[in-house]
């Protein structure tokens, strides 16, 4: 039997909003996949979780403004800790100009307000069938 | 003995002629293949008739504005007399950027403030705790002591204006608004003069923006009526919770979800009063609801027109109040945040003026606009200027104020408030079952209703029977942003800074004293708002305050998925 893709999906920082973050860990759910539900978590915790529970992506979300400072730390601590293969996303309100800086700081794929469900899933699939690096 | 509005022989006659109509005249036309129903799944037919509405008793089950069961409005006069609240949410970066905010709207004819808070400061949080930093001045205002309190509302007339304090929250409610009242204090202004609304609801802790680590859901709950309780005893004029349906429903859940949960707060809360030895009506005239409004512009009629039929009937049933005003369900509406589309963002204007059309026709006391730039930033001051504009073309000129309840007496419309006010009764009855909302929430349940209905409404978006202009419909490829996005100004060097030199400046000691005396009361089960009135004073910080509660209710990791 193929192995089940495992993805934690964590909050960034403080942000209020769990509905985006939410919905898609049960939209993958319902796609197969086995999900830890975080909750908001700092990036230390984050990566902590994703080392410990053994995942292959991380589903980040935020809709407060923070993703600039938090989602490029979760990559570098990831590589601190030698977990650098653990790929990460990124979903919620995010300006467009952003997009690019986010993926230039390792983010593979960022999901803006409006993303449907199918492309999430079609996505996460994809990454996690990708050649490890 | 009831009177019914139509008697039986015409009643009869309709249905005969409606039947004919049906086969022979409506039957020979397709209909578009889509399911005809509302965003919360109720079932629309082709035609309302007098049939719909033959068991109504009008004077029973309508009646008139401001004479129970109030569905017709709180008012006799309603926006005759006066108008709504416009009622402009801002917040953003340090208080004294805010600030300049709030004048700016009420120069521009803001009727009232609304106040929001950042996320560290509705989590009890300090803007130079580590976990908190990257959240500091987003989303809202960042406040962490009174001195910032001072600023925020520094050359407003907080004698005369009208304040909601958006602290979500209980346990940023009771540091917040207490500085908010100390603040008043400090200016000469006593606390029976300040008008305002303060959020204070324990759900939005325990099952709406739930976080690890946040408080029980009984202390939250506790401090929530600490709140109540104080004003109740000190600032008559001051709403001391706005339950917040709108949040709910911004999160997920249905029409009928959003007003079950918030009356089912509302009884907690007053049981909870009773039983600390209150009047009831010392303190229900002051209970108020906050509502959304979102895309089924009759649903959200039908929805407002409910709640007040059915609050005014429970609360008669349950607590037999003499004071009328203790029946009314009075509430703000926002326009539904989650109904805004990041794509083509010009359009939000256009769903806002809807969402706030069926808010003044349900009979909401006071209104905020969503600005058109929300899906995306915090508003810039333009697009909050269109916001607030939306609502004064749509009073002045519009027409819609010139009758009270225009919609009243429409066949559809009395229907679907009809199904609607049996939905909520029935989901009322489910968490009475469970031994109340506090129960409820402890349970889990709440959260897991809410998520569940997010789910659902998000597979009808995709699934395409819920058609969004510019997302899955109506789009325009590799889209230019058309407008200005806001940036939040510095704020954590600010903050940082302030509390640096406020824990220099302050008095160690007393702060000390003040945080002990925090925990004591919390072990005491002794009101806490009467001792934050004084303990902000000595500048102890939110921070602070929320760790010595913490120290003794403990935290709670809610079931999150």
């Amino acid at each position: 039997m193929e192995k089940k893709i495992r993805i934690l999906i964590a909050r960034l920082g403080m942000d209020a909003h769990w509905r985006g973050s939410i919905v898609v860990a049960k939209a993958l759910r319902d796609a197969g996949m086995e999900i830890i539900y975080g909750g908001n978590q700092n990036p230390e915790n984050i990566v902590r979780m994703a080392i410990q529970e053994d995942v292959d992506i991380i589903g980040l979300s935020s809709l407060s403004g923070n993703h600039l400072e938090l989602a490029p730390k979760v990559v570098k601590l990831l590589k601190k800790e030698k977990a650098g293969d653990i790929k990460v996303i990124f979903g919620g309100t995010v300006a467009p100009d952003d997009i690019p800086k986010l993926k230039k700081a390792g983010i593979v794929e960022v999901f803006g307000p409006g993303s449907s469900l199918k492309k999430i899933i079609e996505s996460v699939e994809r990454i996690a069938a990708g050649p490890a690096v | 003995m009831a009177k019914s509005l139509f008697n039986d022989d015409t009643v009869g006659k309709i249905g005969a002629e409606r039947d004919a109509w049906h086969k022979e005249c409506y039957g020979r036309y397709r209909e578009m293949p889509k399911k005809f129903e509302t965003l919360s799944g109720f079932a629309v037919k082709p035609l309302y008739t007098p049939e719909d509405l033959a068991s109504m008793d009008y004077l029973r089950d309508l009646g008139f504005p401001g004479l129970e069961p109030y569905i017709r409005g709180v008012h006799p006069t309603m926006y005759r007399g006066r108008t709504w609240t416009h009622r402009q949410l801002a917040g953003f970066g340090p208080p004294e950027e805010t600030n300049k905010r709030y004048k700016f709207l009420l120069k521009q004819g803001a009727t009232g403030i609304n106040g929001v808070f950042d996320y560290p400061t509705l989590r009890g949080y300090d803007s130079d705790d580590p976990d908190a930093e990257a959240d500091v001045g987003r989303g809202g205002v960042s406040i962490d002591s009174i001195e910032d309190m001072s600023i925020l509302f520094d050359g407003i007339p907080i004698e005369e204006v009208s304040v909601s304090l958006v602290t979500c929250q209980p346990i940023c409610n009771i540091s917040v608004q207490s500085m908010y009242f100390a603040n008043a204090i400090n200016r000469g202004v006593s606390l029976e003069r300040l008008a305002g609304t303060s959020q204070n609801d324990f759900l939005m802790e325990t099952a709406v923006t739930i976080a690890p680590g946040v408080l029980p859901p009984a202390a939250s709950f506790k401090l929530s009526c600490d709140a109540i309780e104080f004003c109740s005893r000190f600032a008559p004029r001051w709403n001391p919770v706005s339950f917040a349906g709108y949040n709910y429903r911004e999160a997920g859940c249905t029409a009928p979800q959003e007003v079950a949960f918030v009356i089912a707060n509302a009884i907690a809360c007053s049981e909870e009063m009773l039983h600390r030895g209150l009047e009831f009506d010392g303190f229900a005239p002051r209970l108020s609801f906050f509502l959304s409004a979102h895309n089924d512009f009759f649903e959200e009629i039908a929805k407002y027109r409910a709640a007040r039929r059915v609050y005014s009937k429970i609360i008669q049933k349950r607590f037999g109040p003499k004071d009328p005003r203790s029946r009314m369900f009075r509430f703000h509406v926002q326009t539904a945040g989650v109904a805004l589309t990041a794509q083509q963002p010009l359009n939000n204007i256009t769903r806002a003026a809807y969402h706030a059309m069926a808010a003044v026709l349900g009979g909401a006391q006071s209104v905020h606009v969503d600005a058109y730039d929300e899906a995306l930033c915090v508003p810039t001051e333009l697009s909050s200027l269109t916001a607030l504009r939306t609502q004064q073309i749509l009073q002045s000129e519009t027409g819609v104020t010139n009758t009270v309840d225009p919609l009243g007496g429409s066949y559809f419309l009395e229907s679907l408030t009809n199904a609607m006010e049996a939905e909520i009764d029935t989901i009322l009855e489910a968490i009475e079952g469970m031994g109340g909302v506090v129960k409820a929430a402890e349970k889990g349940w709440i959260h897991e209703e809410i998520s569940a209905a997010a789910y659902q409404y998000q597979l009808a978006v995709e699934s395409g029977g819920m058609p969004i202009v510019g997302v899955n419909c109506h789009q325009i490829e590799d889209e230019k942003l058309p407008i200005e996005l806001f940036s939040i100004p510095e704020t954590l060097g600010i903050q940082k800074k302030k509390l640096r030199q406020l824990r220099k400046r302050r008095n160690a000691g007393e702060v000390k004293k003040a945080l002990d005396s925090v925990s004591r009361c919390c072990e005491r089960n002794e009101n806490l708002m009467e001792l934050l009135v004084d303990t902000v004073k000595v500048c102890a910080t939110e921070g602070e305050i929320s760790k010595a509660m913490k120290r003794v209710y403990g935290v709670w990791d809610p079931p999150l998925f």
